[in-house]
């Protein structure tokens, strides 16, 4: 087991006298009572081929809050984040075992049908990713997938309110059947979580949504989420300690396909237990 | 310092040299496409010399004097009768009438040559349009025979030794003096785009083949483009990549650098011989080249739908698109473009592909135009084929102007596929 990506990592890794193979069962300090919990992950290993990406992730996500998870490039946290809506089926030669119990069901069996499954569980992406049509027809393609919709007075209704939640009504609203991809990188990206939402899903999923952002358009999406948290779950990967404090009520710190630790996000960004959180928050690696 | 200045000046130096041999090698790129563009233009000017004269046909202007004996010896005005009168022997009246010195067998069988052999269907037709005429006298435009008409387009050099030239002074002496009462005129070869093929180069036409390409063409299409999209469909969305995907990518990479008559050949043994498809016919010949096609459409089809990001695809999955409907509704279209880019090109191969038809047999001389895709027929490229193969001078300017009708096609069916690429390229 040597999936480095850096060498900093092997660094630290040294320092704390970890590389042996000898790593410590992560740390978790959130306690929740059982209807707190939306998602509850339990023992999920992830193989890419022969390759393992994650070693058994106990983990479990409240209802209406953000979960945020941080760590290194290659540390298995968008992997993990693609397991909660079976995105990682579409990869070939990806296995997952384990149980991801989302409302007393296991989304990992083989009954649970994804395309039911992922209209419940929304994605965004970390590019901006609409579909070169109208703007309109980018949110609307969901509901009309799932049927939501009985006439077209209905799916107006329906792209008319998850525009007006993102925020991008008052912007788009002369230009509906223009192109999606006309949109700015941050209109675009809010696009995508209105296209998420129309599908009235009780959980989002969120990859670096802001990576290919910048500030201003980055600042939006964060309070974005923070609306949207509450009616949703949302679990959002990021790159940027920063943004995991300002919008996570939970963060999870991955390391090298482990959860390190997971705690309350201030707990985490102030007194954090494992050394690795330490060095990883302190800027000594990552 | 001394050190700094003296790398300073070596680094100058291979600059220098850098620079030389950028500009080479702009030379070479420069030298080649006008290498290139010369070759080209020398095919386009022999193919255009040649040819050009191919689009005009000399007539020649008779009195005919529509005799009753003949055309209606029993006086029943009869269409049915009169369709079998002996029309050929009112254009020999109207020569010897016009040239009654000649009496000698054989320089009226000389001068009876001067007219095509298709001018007794022509008034043939015009007795039984207008039965009227029939009694009188009409000044027509009958076509030139070939060697004339080689001859007033000056193809045979008149100062020329009479043994070494295809046609005699006699000959030639008739021509002037119609020449000189302007009885001769070129026109635009009609007869060329709406007659079959014939074994006298005057009468023959492209049509017969024009009809036969776009037979086949049909077949080709509406075989190889939907197997070929759905093919590659499959192989890229779908299909596991294990050992047995990765064996059917290579064998279709194989095919489509497999020889064409390979293909004529399984078209002959399994289309011809085992399924007894009709011979020469553009159903099996669209068969075959639906076979040579497929490869390309399907490589192209492939490329087209790689080239379109995954993210489109992650989206469509993301809001619970099943994986056809993401393809259906998103991948696809957005290939399309490049999947007709390369269908076009595909196609545009096929329609210039002669050696699988010869082994169908759709090199037969046929000179009726076909109106199924089981009829006999035959192709522009073969005809091209056919024509090249016969002896007379005359069949060389034809030879020309049918491989200008092949390039039209095949130019107009590049551009069409370039500009189609250009309408509905979308970026994202």
């Amino acid at each position: 087991m040597k999936p480095m990506t850096k060498d900093n990592a092997v660094d630290i890794e040294k320092e704390l006298n970890l590389s042996n193979g000898n790593v410590s069962k992560g740390v978790n300090s959130v306690k929740l009572s059982q209807d707190e919990v939306k998602i509850s992950a339990k023992d999920v290993r992830v193989k890419y081929g022969e390759k393992e990406a994650l070693f058994g992730i106990n983990l479990d996500m409240p209802k209406g809050k953000v979960t945020s998870f941080i760590g290194p490039s290659g540390c298995g946290k968008s992997t993990f984040l693609r397991c909660l809506n079976r995105m990682n089926d579409t990869i070939d030669g990806c296995s997952v075992t384990g149980q991801i119990i989302v409302d007393e069901v296991d989304i990992l069996s083989k009954q649970v049908d994804t395309v039911l499954l992922r209209a419940k569980i929304g994605m965004v992406f970390q590019k901006p990713n609409p579909f070169p049509k109208s703007i309109y027809d980018n949110v609307a393609y969901g509901p009309r997938l799932h049927g939501l919709a009985t006439d077209k007075n209905e799916l107006d209704e329906i792209v008319e309110i998850s525009l007006e939640k993102v925020g991008l009504l008052k912007e788009v609203k002369d230009r509906l059947l223009e192109p999606g991809t006309g949109l700015s990188g941050g209109q675009q990206q809010r696009l995508c979580i209105a296209r998420a939402i129309a599908v009235d899903p009780e959980i989002l999923l969120m990859d670096e949504p802001c990576s290919a952002l910048d500030p201003i358009a980055t600042a939006k999406i964060e309070e974005l989420i923070d609306e949207l948290r509450g009616s949703y779950t949302i679990v959002i990967v990021t790159h940027s300690m920063q943004q995991a404090a300002r919008v996570s009520q939970q963060t999870a710190f991955f390391h090298l396909g482990n959860l390190v630790e997971y705690g309350e996000t201030e707990k985490i960004f102030t007194s954090p237990v494992d050394e690795r959180t330490k060095g990883y928050i302190t800027g000594r690696f990552g | 310092m001394t050190e700094l200045k003296e790398s300073m000046q070596k680094a100058h130096a291979r600059l220098k040299k850098r620079r030389a041999a950028e500009k080479r090698f702009k030379m070479f790129g420069v030298g080649a496409l006008a290498f290139a563009f010369l070759c080209v233009l020398m095919l386009f000017t022999s193919i255009i010399s040649n040819g050009y004269t191919g689009f005009k046909q000399s007539y020649i202007q008779l009195d005919v004097v529509m005799d009753e004996t003949v055309v209606d010896p029993d006086g029943s005005r009869d269409p049915a009768k009169m369709m079998f009168s002996n029309y050929n022997a009112l254009v020999k009246t109207a020569l010897k009438t016009k040239f009654p010195d000649v009496t000698n067998r054989r320089d009226k069988r000389k001068l009876y040559g001067l007219i095509s052999s298709s001018a007794g269907y022509d008034l043939r037709d015009m007795v039984l349009d207008d039965p009227s005429i029939i009694g009188t006298t009409q000044t027509v435009w009958v076509m030139a025979s070939d060697e004339v008409d080689m001859l007033i387009k000056g193809v045979f050099d008149r100062t020329q030794p009479e043994s070494t030239r295809p046609i005699t002074n006699d000959e030639i002496a008739w021509v002037e003096t119609l020449e000189k009462e302007n009885r001769v005129e070129k026109r635009f070869n009609t007869n060329f785009f709406t007659a079959g093929d014939s074994r006298e180069p005057e009468q023959a036409g492209i049509q017969g083949a024009l009809v036969g390409s776009a037979l086949t063409m049909l077949v080709t299409l509406a075989l190889s483009f939907p197997l070929g999209v759905m093919a590659a469909i499959y192989l890229e969305e779908f299909a596991p990549k294990n050992k047995f995907t990765y064996l059917v990518e290579v064998n279709i990479n194989n095919l489509a650098a497999v020889p064409s008559i390979v293909f004529g050949l399984l078209g002959l043994a399994i289309f011809l011989n085992l399924f007894g498809m009709p011979r020469s016919a553009p159903v099996a010949g669209g068969m075959v080249l639906a076979l040579m096609t497929l490869p390309t459409i399907i490589i192209a089809a492939r490329a087209a739908l790689k080239s379109i990001p995954p993210s489109i695809m992650e989206a469509a999955i993301g809001v619970g698109a099943s994986k056809m409907q993401a393809v259906f509704h998103h991948q696809l279209p957005l290939a399309l473009p490049g999947i007709l880019t390369g269908t076009i090109i595909g196609m545009a191969q096929a329609l210039g592909e002669t050696a699988p038809l010869l082994m169908i047999g759709m090199v037969a001389f046929i000179a009726d135009v076909p109106s199924t895709p089981f009829d006999p027929a035959t192709v522009l490229p073969v005809q091209v084929y056919l024509w090249a193969d016969s002896p007379e001078r005359a069949f060389v300017e034809k030879t020309s102007a049918a491989i200008m009708v092949l390039l039209g096609f095949l130019i107009t069916m590049n551009a069409l596929a370039v500009l189609l690429r250009k309408k509905l390229e979308r970026r994202w």
